[in-house]
């Protein structure tokens, strides 16, 4: 083997590449060969030197801020929100409020007496309107502390009715959720 | 420059496929697929697992604190976003491996851009300073030779630089290598050459002027 040949060998050899066959002609040539020889161990000192270098301890709080902007990116990827999402209400909700919107209509409209009076029911003189008025005038004479606890309970129903129709699908199954478990019996 | 290193005895010289026996390459499967899902504790064990070797292949690229830090924050970032593209056709490491390498690449050319950038006035100056220390020495030393090859691994260029790092501190194969860094074997083989026949000239050359000085 020649010095050349030897060279290009060296470091395949340091790196365990070689076959045994070419081991064994390199480690030959080595034996009589001090140039080269001596340009193998300089190549193992500086391989030695290289793998002496100690492992550097990354920061204690590493871990943690890698997490904060993990917590970040996931916060801004996620489906956003959208700040109209709380307007974007379904099928359901809009029937609702449909409702709620054609009761209140016809409610303005039933004030004018004169439409009213127009009407077969709900106009004064019939039987249901009859009924309403008694159970209203019952109500004040009877005591006004119930009739104000009735409009609070009243109003408190449908204040929660309202903010869970917007407060969207899961929101509501949440809230559900957290009554059902608060519930002294299943 | 400050080491912060550790004991000898947690040196990260040992195989990367020792560190992660396929007991452990499951796992890591089953946490890549949770944190595909969202799951962020998932990810924050294989932050765990990881951010070390992580940390050291980009110091050891960058030669600088503080920017191995942040670069290797955004190494796990980058991971965490980009999971949805990562298929299992390498192994969690590599593919992390590989951002890392681009990131450091994209800090290199940073700091090359911004030729004023203080680290690279200040390491240059180290160098000149260490090479003047050592050709006043008659005999050069271990402790100094490996200053000295630290200092020049510095200044190596990156594609040089990457394959010294991998080979002999993380003690990869030459196909390792090749996958991480999207090369051919042959590739590496010649840069891993190159950088090595490098460091053995300036050694040399420093050898030579102590014993002619």
């Amino acid at each position: 083997m020649r010095c050349k040949e030897a060279s290009q060998q060296l470091q395949l050899y340091l790196d365990n590449r070689l076959t045994i066959e070419q081991v064994r002609s390199l480690e030959a040539h080595l034996i009589s060969c001090n140039a080269c020889r001596e340009e193998l161990i300089m190549f193992e000192s500086v391989i030695n030197d290289l793998e002496s270098f100690k492992v550097v301890a990354e920061p204690d709080d590493l871990n943690e801020k890698i997490m904060r902007r993990v917590a970040l990116a996931a916060t801004q990827q996620a489906p956003s929100p959208s700040k109209f999402s709380l307007w974007r209400p379904s099928l359901l909700e809009i029937l609702v409020a449909a409702a709620l919107a054609t009761v209140a209509t016809i409610g303005t409209i039933l004030q004018q007496p004169a439409i009213r009076s127009l009407l077969p029911v709900a106009n004064g003189h019939d039987r249901l309107s009859l009924m309403f008025i008694n159970l209203l005038h019952t109500l004040i004479s009877v005591d006004s502390t119930t009739l104000i606890l009735a409009l609070w309970i009243a109003g408190t129903v449908l204040g929660v009715g309202i903010t869970l129709i917007f407060a969207g699908s899961e929101m509501r199954t949440q809230w559900f959720k957290a009554m059902m478990e608060r519930l002294p019996v299943r | 420059m400050s080491e912060h290193s550790l004991q000898s005895s947690q040196t990260i010289g040992i195989p990367l496929t020792h560190v992660v026996p396929s007991a452990l390459e499951q796992d890591d499967l089953l946490l890549v697929a949770a944190s595909k899902n969202g799951d962020q504790e998932a990810f924050a064990q294989l932050v765990q697992r990881y951010q070390r070797i992580v940390f050291n292949l980009v110091y050891r690229m960058l030669q600088h604190y503080e920017e191995a830090t942040e670069i290797t924050q955004e190494t796990f970032l980058a991971a965490w976003q980009g999971l949805p593209s990562f298929r299992g056709d390498a192994r969690f490491p590599t593919w992390l491996y590989r951002i890392a390498y681009n990131f450091s690449l994209k800090q290199l050319e940073l700091r090359k851009r911004d030729r004023a950038l203080q680290i690279a006035l200040e390491a240059e100056k180290t160098l000149e300073q260490a090479n003047d220390q050592q050709r006043e020495d008659a005999e050069l030393d271990a402790h100094d030779r490996r200053m000295l090859i630290q200092e020049h691994l510095s200044h190596l260029p990156s594609k040089y630089r990457i394959v010294l790092v991998l080979r002999h501190l993380q003690d990869m194969t030459y196909e390792e290598m090749a996958e991480i860094l999207t090369m051919p074997i042959g590739t590496i083989k010649t840069h891993l050459f190159r950088a090595r026949n490098l460091l053995k000239e300036r050694i040399q050359s420093i050898y030579r002027d102590s014993d002619t000085g």
